[in-house]
């Protein structure tokens, strides 16, 4: 029992040649199989399949919609007039105009002594053409949305300058909610597709149907 | 029997001037009714620069003699540093199918028979209260306007898996991830086994049961080798992020569509991009994320916010749409 033992720790382990030849040889072609890839470049991109990142742009906002030449400038009719306060239906002028846009009211966002312009709620008076100051007073979580993208719609590229639309270019201030659209056909079912080729076969019952019947009577 | 022997004379008479040709590297060989040097195409990664542009150059007259219009085909690379994501806010789109449409028009997708890559789903809204499943989906709601009252829209199309079991399981390698993370064929390579139909979850690839149709006057002429080139019958198609306007910049044909906005398309590398923003910000999910295939296609829902810490440029939190209701008293 011990001589066999002995034997067994002085012998060098029979695997271990085969060992280090499966290794070497290994080795060896992955060494091949590398010169080859870097000479064929079977699976790596191409030399120049990458083209260089472009730079990022700065943020443009899109113009303002135009405004409507009946209503502007609003000074030509409100015009040192005094204001009337009083939340009402409008029977009068602007009765075409569609109002639905929560408990606001006309003096929430116009500014009384400067018909021409837009109020923020602490006095500051903005233009016509920075409606999201105003917008953003309430709507806060949409702005932030807006300014960083997630809400709206960016025009143009998705690297360089970045062009968003302001929010009443899609939203009607007087009533924002965004109306329904008509949506596009849906898409065929499977049993509507008609390939050239099943057209025959689809016949092909209808003809035998008869065929089928007389076997019925013979039976 | 002597016609027999006549064909077989002629075949091989055929087959000699086909070597012929092929040793000469010549145009088209008439006489065997296919081109050669298509036949012995290279796939598209294994092409070199000179070699890729010959290719280009005979799709181009392939196209013209086709569809009898010229075409531009080009094959611009990926850009360095770009792996590109996707965004849908499940909570703004409102189902109008434009997407469909300009994705159709974009890609020349067949007419007849009909392939939509984009499949816009409808769901209860309260159905998805226990997540999305797709066989709830109804791709086939027709209402005269949409939204409908009550219902949920979900656009599908092809994720851009990194894990891509597409990918995994083409035979001949005609399908595989681009380095900006798109998935592309060579549609020159694809044998038309369908594996790849049968292994991608999503029902994103559409096969060409017949030669596909296209009124000549809809055809988009300017095309990529690896995404809107006109396909034959029997290749498989699928969506590829518009690869001839991303990676020029531009946006996906669906996204410029989309008349709501909720499309998102940006670099998932680039902490400032619309996509990164989304992903820091909303509340994202994949479709069948238990399968491990990772997809690049995050739906979200932007009418609410994840909460913690969110910079909004001095903005502040929100104090909503409520805020208006809680003045009152005008």
């Amino acid at each position: 029992m011990s001589a066999d033992e002995e034997v067994e720790v002085y012998k060098p382990p029979p695997y271990q040649a085969t060992t280090w030849g499966l290794l070497g040889s290994a080795a060896i072609l992955v060494v091949v199989l590398m010169t080859v890839r870097l000479g064929q470049n079977p699976d790596t991109p191409r030399p120049g399949d990458l083209a260089p990142m472009p730079e990022d742009g700065a943020l443009v906002l899109m113009d303002e919609p135009e405004m409507d030449d009946e209503y502007w400038p609003c000074s030509d009719c409100h015009d040192g007039e005094p204001t009337n306060f009083t939340v009402r239906e409008m029977d009068d002028e602007h009765d075409e105009m569609p109002f639905d846009h929560g408990t606001t009211w006309c003096m929430d966002c116009h500014d009384v002594d400067d018909r021409d312009k837009l109020t923020l709620a602490g006095g500051t008076l903005v233009d016509f053409d920075e409606t999201h100051e105003l917008c953003g007073q309430c709507h806060g979580s949409k702005i932030g949305d807006w300014k960083s993208g997630v809400h709206g719609k960016r025009l143009g590229h998705w690297v360089g300058d970045a062009q968003y639309k302001p929010c009443v270019s899609c939203h009607n201030p007087h009533s924002p909610a965004f109306e329904g659209l008509e949506p596009k056909p849906p898409p065929l079912r499977p049993e509507q597709i008609v390939l050239p080729g099943a057209v025959a076969e689809a016949e092909e019952p209808a003809e035998e149907a008869p065929a089928t019947e007389e076997g019925g009577d013979h039976e | 029997m002597s016609e027999r022997n006549t064909s077989r004379r002629e075949f091989l008479k055929v087959l000699g001037s086909g070597a012929a040709c092929a040793t000469a590297a010549s145009a088209p060989t008439a006489a065997l009714g296919f081109d050669l040097e298509s036949f012995f195409q290279k796939h598209f990664r294994k092409l070199s620069d000179a070699e890729l542009e010959e290719v280009l150059r005979r799709k181009e007259a392939e196209f013209e003699e086709r569809f009898g219009v010229p075409f531009t085909v080009e094959a611009t690379p990926a850009i360095e540093g770009v792996t590109f994501g996707y965004g849908l806010d499940v909570s703004r789109c409102i189902g109008c199918r434009r997407c469909v449409y300009a994705c159709v028009d974009e890609n020349n997708q067949s007419r007849d028979p009909q392939i939509h890559w984009i499949r816009v789903l409808e769901f209860e809204r309260e159905a998805i209260i226990r997540g999305f499943n797709l066989e709830e989906g109804d791709p086939y709601y027709d209402h005269e306007t949409v939204p409908a009252p009550g219902k949920v829209y979900l656009p599908t199309a092809c994720m851009q898996c990194e894990g891509s079991p597409c990918t995994n399981v083409c035979p001949t390698g005609a399908t595989w991830r681009s380095p900006d993370g798109i998935v592309v064929i060579d549609y020159d390579w694809c044998i038309g086994c369908r594996y790849c139909m049968a292994a991608c979850p999503y029902g994103a690839r559409h096969f060409n049961w017949t030669e596909p149709s296209i009124p000549q006057e809809e055809l988009e002429t300017d095309v990529h080798f690896l995404g809107n080139r006109p396909r034959h019958k029997g290749v498989v198609e699928k969506c590829h992020w518009c690869v001839h306007r991303t990676r020029k910049g531009e946006f996906p044909a669906c996204h410029e569509a989309c008349p709501v906005g909720a499309r998102k398309f940006g670099n998932l590398l680039d902490p400032n991009s619309e996509i990164r923003r989304v992903m820091a910000t909303k509340r994202t999910f994949v479709l069948k994320s238990e399968l491990g295939t990772n997809p690049k296609f995050f739906y979200f829902l932007g009418g609410e916010e994840r909460g913690g810490d969110i910079d909004y440029g001095g903005h502040g939190a929100d104090h909503g749409d409520e805020a208006g209701e809680q003045e009152g008293g005008h």
